[in-house]
């Protein structure tokens, strides 16, 4: 049997040599789903690792892209054991970098630690307007809206896309968090956000308080 | 002799100073104002006015009248018409008209490779017709795109051209060109052009000997690409500086520094400086600055002005470190005591001039009262 904690401190480490090694050597014994999930959630234990040595700075945006592609061909390897919908999700994130600004480093590394995290996230790309944004939070329902931007000019399209779900009448059924650059604390009042967050992280860590 | 070329002469004064290591009469300033700014300030269009770039001498002549600087306040030379003709995939307009470089894989992880082995010939062959859809055709359409975007490219050059020489001819601007060239660190070409921010993060770990192949292959391009055409201390070779602050400095030390450092070193040894455009924060990584040739130029971003002064002072030219954020949220006089604060910490000694820690892109990104009164006030106390 797969030790956790190994694999843990393995995926802190971003140690991909080791982390795949072993996930193979567990689906190869073909295990249980049970057994699948926790190793999934050794995994996820894993991320909160990396996340914590990127607030100690240890770890920078690079390694933390790197630990989503690690997670996704562990998670790749994973899959015929954990079969199609056995992990319950924790809630539901519509996400997308708004309306002007065609960055999504950032987003993408927030949507792989979320999901990382049990989210499960809708990914509306770049450049998205609000429009979408309110459609989407029509036909999914999500608990919380993630707004991204590197440009200061986002700042402007986040303030429309809340003030376009105030209008539609999904704001008050909804948290909604934006991240990036430019965002501060005082952004976040004017836009109207729930949150603001520069790090990952952090933003994830919000999250999981709203949907406890 | 004209007021107006009294006053060039002063200021170009004011930088052969800074640059020959003499106190200069006053801290030089030199800010600039992106594109999209001006035109928002002009209150143009901001998708016209960056196809018909005949509007921009009416539009940059406004930033030039009203913010104080001793060297041209602006200065955009990337322009959709040639990005579009050539279908960039690598600058791209976005719905509201700005111009952003989104992430590219021009080079697959599987043809490092072919890179190492030849990156001229892999560049043409391969990563063009990737990052420019217009060139991935047979090879007569792709020389027609070709020939017609570089058409593009000069008449727009041309035209920025002629626009800032009338510029700099009315204002009085200092005769001295930090932008004289342009390139980049290899590892950054690397990054941004060939395998994007994601494809490098994970390439350092999945193939990492590669890595250090393919940016020591990159690095006599990017020494041709730097070098300016005519040798000279008072003109620098603009590199912006990318990866470094996202990296581990054990990776940095192992990816970065050996050939961006060689390309540094090499530019110097063929008599052009460099201006680096120190972006995020570097403090991690000063002691490796100082190893640059004399005279580097460092414009930072974010970090401790009190450390860089002490470490690279005596050796380089700083400039930067005041918050373009703070012209946004504080009041005229908090402004004015940040630029005093920094005044005090980086002007003793020279080697300094005054420059924003970035160039503010949008209108609505400063209070424009507060940059012009920091621009004056500096322009009218930060005498020696």
């Amino acid at each position: 049997m797969l030790d956790m904690q190994v694999l843990t401190q393995a995926v802190g480490d971003l140690d991909e040599p080791k982390v795949l090694g072993m996930l193979k050597e567990f689906v190869a014994a073909n295990p249980g789903s049970e057994e699948a999930a926790a190793v999934v959630n050794a995994c996820q234990q894993g991320m909160a690792i990396v996340g914590d040595l990127f607030d100690a700075k240890e770890y920078f945006v690079g390694d933390l892209i790197f630990a989503g592609e690690l997670l996704n061909a562990a998670i790749d390897i994973l899959k015929p054991v954990i079969g199609g919908e056995s992990t319950a999700k924790v809630g539901k994130i519509v996400l997308g970098t708004v309306e002007g600004d065609l960055h999504d480093i950032g987003k993408n590394i927030f949507k792989s630690m979320s999901e990382a995290a049990g989210f499960e996230v809708i990914d509306l790309g770049i450049d998205v307007p609000a429009g979408t944004f309110v459609e989407k939070v029509k036909e999914i329902k999500p608990e919380i809206v993630g707004m991204s931007g590197v440009l200061t000019l986002a700042l402007d399209s986040m303030k429309k896309t809340v003030d376009a779900l105030k209008e539609a009448g999904l704001r008050d059924g909804v948290k909604v968090i934006i991240g990036g650059n430019p965002v501060t604390e005082e952004a976040c009042r004017a836009i109207g956000a729930d949150a603001f967050t520069t790090n990952a992280a952090e933003g994830v860590k919000i999250c999981q308080g709203w949907v406890k | 002799m004209t007021d107006v070329m009294a006053l060039a002469r002063e200021r170009t004064q004011l930088f052969r100073d800074v640059i020959d290591g003499n106190i200069p009469k006053r801290v030089p300033i030199f800010v600039s104002f992106s594109i999209e700014f001006a035109i928002q300030y002009a209150g143009k269009n901001l998708m016209e006015a960056q196809w018909d770039t005949g509007q921009l001498e009416e539009i940059f002549d406004q930033i030039c009248r009203d913010f104080y600087s001793d060297l041209l306040p602006v200065n955009a030379f990337r322009f959709p018409s040639f990005y579009r003709l050539l279908g960039a995939r690598n600058f791209v307009m976005s719905s509201n008209g700005f111009l952003q470089h989104p992430e590219v894989e021009g080079l697959l992880q599987e043809e490092y490779d072919d890179f190492i082995a030849s990156p001229y010939n892999c560049i043409i062959e391969k990563i063009l017709p990737r990052i420019y859809t217009e060139l991935d055709t047979d090879a007569s359409t792709k020389a027609l795109a070709l020939a017609k975007a570089f058409k593009a490219f000069h008449d727009e050059m041309g035209t920025a051209i002629m626009i800032y020489g009338r510029l700099n001819q009315k204002y009085g601007y200092g005769d001295v060109n930090f932008f004289a060239g342009f390139t980049e660190a290899p590892f950054d070409f690397i990054s941004d052009q060939l395998r994007g921010f994601k494809g490098i993060s994970t390439d350092i770990r999945r193939v990492p000997d590669k890595v250090e192949a393919a940016v020591e292959a990159a690095t006599p391009l990017m020494i041709k690409a730097g070098m300016q055409p005519f040798p000279s201390k008072y003109n620098a070779t603009f590199i912006p500086l990318h990866m470094a602050p996202f990296m581990r400095t054990k990776d940095f030390e192992r990816f970065y520094w050996p050939t961006f450092k060689k390309l540094v070193e090499a530019l110097a040894e063929a008599g052009h400086p460099s201006n680096l455009f120190v972006e995020h924060d570097w403090m991690r990584y000063l002691d490796y600055l100082y190893e640059l040739p004399e005279n580097t130029i460092m414009r930072f971003e974010y970090g401790d002005p009190k450390l860089v002064k002490e470490k690279l002072g005596k050796k380089h030219i700083i400039a930067g470190f005041y918050p373009v954020s703070l012209l946004k949220t504080g009041t005229k006089q908090q402004c004015i005591d940040k630029a005093k604060e920094l005044l005090d910490i980086l002007a003793p000694g020279g080697r300094y001039y005054f420059d924003f820690d970035k160039v503010p892109i949008t209108l609505d990104s400063v209070n424009v009262e507060n940059a012009r009164a920091v621009l004056e006030y500096v322009a009218a106390n930060a005498n020696y």
